[in-house]
């Protein structure tokens, strides 16, 4: 059971080396949690990130939100690293490790949000058919 | 060639249950953590943009069992295995699962729309299984259900004077049609939840009736688990109800006595909860359960007085 974690992280992977920049050393990135669920009341999540990161070769990388214009931290020389981060979310957003002048970016990973809410109430029309019980 | 064919489809949908199975107990493990690391930033970004226009398409299905119970006589529960989601929302038109809508107010508070529907008291009808029933004259104006007929005997079956029962009358529940019904709703919602108020009236001239419901609904969510009881009720009316649940004159036997069924409220209280584990797919469990009006419940062809319906399953919305 320890091992479903990397499992699912290994299928998330695939897209994330599929990113890697071409000088950087290709990379893995792994965030937790990687959804936030926002409804009616609660306009925004309130999460804190757990990020781990680990590449093939030594080298110099940051973590940037797409968010934020500046890096969120930045390894002179090292092969992998952690961080955690709080942070209020509203509007999907990206992590990414890349080389500090921002050009290439050897792993991301998309920070979900999805609204229950909908501005158009018909969307929450109750369902009402026999076949349909959700 | 085939079982080549087999094997590799085979190994396909177990590396898929796999994935699946490890998303959703990393999913589950994915619920915010307490800041644990020497490196913690707290980031509060600039306000968010309005939300972005939604699709008009809404499209889903949902994958699992679950079951309607039928409390027409003489036939089988409805199973739920799958559950298509299919609609459509245009300004103004709308299309919701085959209701159709014209939406002639939207408002801060509330969304009035002008709907066709068809009725869904149909669908009880059409999982119905014919049964034989033996019955004798018991003398006293009752007729009494015996047991299936013998082989031996003397005289003709059924005869006065005969030891063998009369032969067995077919019971078979009546057919009954769709209608399409025409009516207006409202949306309301605000902190306090969600209503909807609908009357609808047939169009069709199936069963000349109409049928007024409330239901009441609010969503609690925490995390990415949603919790949504809803209650409400619906009034329909004695040529409705006498349509579907009435035996007719020329449907009666001994049987199935003749009966008008009058107008009444059906009571309903349901509950459904989802817990998202990704922002397409979701793990869904409902159940819902709808007390039928006495004027149904005291039909022939009423076996139960309610409606219970549940479903569990994984639900993917594109």
């Amino acid at each position: 059971m320890k091992k479903l974690p990397w499992l699912a992280a290994g299928c998330g992977l695939l897209f994330n080396l599929a990113s890697a920049g071409a000088d950087l050393p290709a990379a893995r990135l792994i965030v937790k949690p990687l959804l936030c669920v926002i409804d009616r009341e609660a306009g925004q999540c309130s999460m804190t990130f757990r990020i781990r990161w680990k590449s093939e070769a030594a080298a110099e990388y940051c973590l940037n939100d797409s968010a934020l214009s500046t890096p969120l931290r930045c390894w002179p020389s090292a092969a992998s690293g952690t961080h955690d981060q709080q942070r209020t979310v509203s509007e999907a957003f990206v992590y990414w490790l890349g080389a500090p002048n921002g050009t290439q970016r050897a792993a991301e990973v998309k920070i979900d949000v999805l609204r229950l809410d909908s501005q158009d109430r018909r969307r929450e029309r109750r369902a009402r058919h026999v076949w349909d019980v959700l | 060639m085939l079982r080549f064919i087999m094997r590799m489809t085979g190994n396909v949908f177990k590396i898929a249950a796999l994935c699946g199975l490890a998303s959703l107990a990393h999913a589950q493990a994915d619920a915010p953590e307490t800041a644990r690391a020497a490196s913690t930033v707290a980031v509060t970004p600039a306000p968010a943009p309005p939300p972005s226009r939604e699709r008009s398409w809404r499209i889903g299905a949902a994958f699992g069992y679950g079951e309607r119970t039928n409390p027409l006589i003489q036939s089988d529960d409805i199973p739920v295995l799958v559950d298509v989601d299919i609609a459509w929302f245009g300004k103004r038109w709308f299309f919701d699962n085959g209701d159709v809508g014209f939406t002639l107010f939207d408002r801060s508070s509330s969304t009035t729309s002008l709907v066709a529907r068809v009725n869904d008291d149909r669908v009880f009808f059409g999982k119905t299984n014919t049964r034989y029933v033996n019955f004798a004259y018991a003398g006293n104006g009752f007729t009494t259900a015996l047991p299936p007929p013998s082989t031996s005997g003397n005289g003709g079956p059924g005869t006065p004077g005969s030891q063998e029962p009369p032969p067995p009358v077919e019971v078979n529940p009546p057919d009954r049609d769709y209608a399409i019904e025409a009516g207006i709703e409202s949306l309301l919602d605000g902190d306090w939840g969600a209503a909807e108020l609908r009357a609808f009236h047939d169009v069709s001239g199936t069963h000349g009736g109409y049928e007024v419901s409330v239901h009441y609904s609010r969503r609690f969510t925490a995390g990415r688990l949603s919790i949504s009881p809803t209650v409400g009720f619906s009034y329909k009316s004695a040529q409705m109800n006498d349509y579907y649940w009435g035996v007719h004159a020329d449907e009666a036997s001994d049987a199935l006595p003749e009966y008008h069924a009058g107008a009444g409220f059906n009571l309903e209280g349901g509950l459904v909860t989802n817990y998202y584990l990704t922002r397409h797919l979701r793990f869904a469990l409902s159940v819902n359960y709808e007390r039928l009006a006495d004027e149904i419940a005291a039909s022939p062809l009423a076996e139960d007085d309610y409606v219970l319906a549940y479903f569990s399953g994984f639900a993917w919305t594109f």
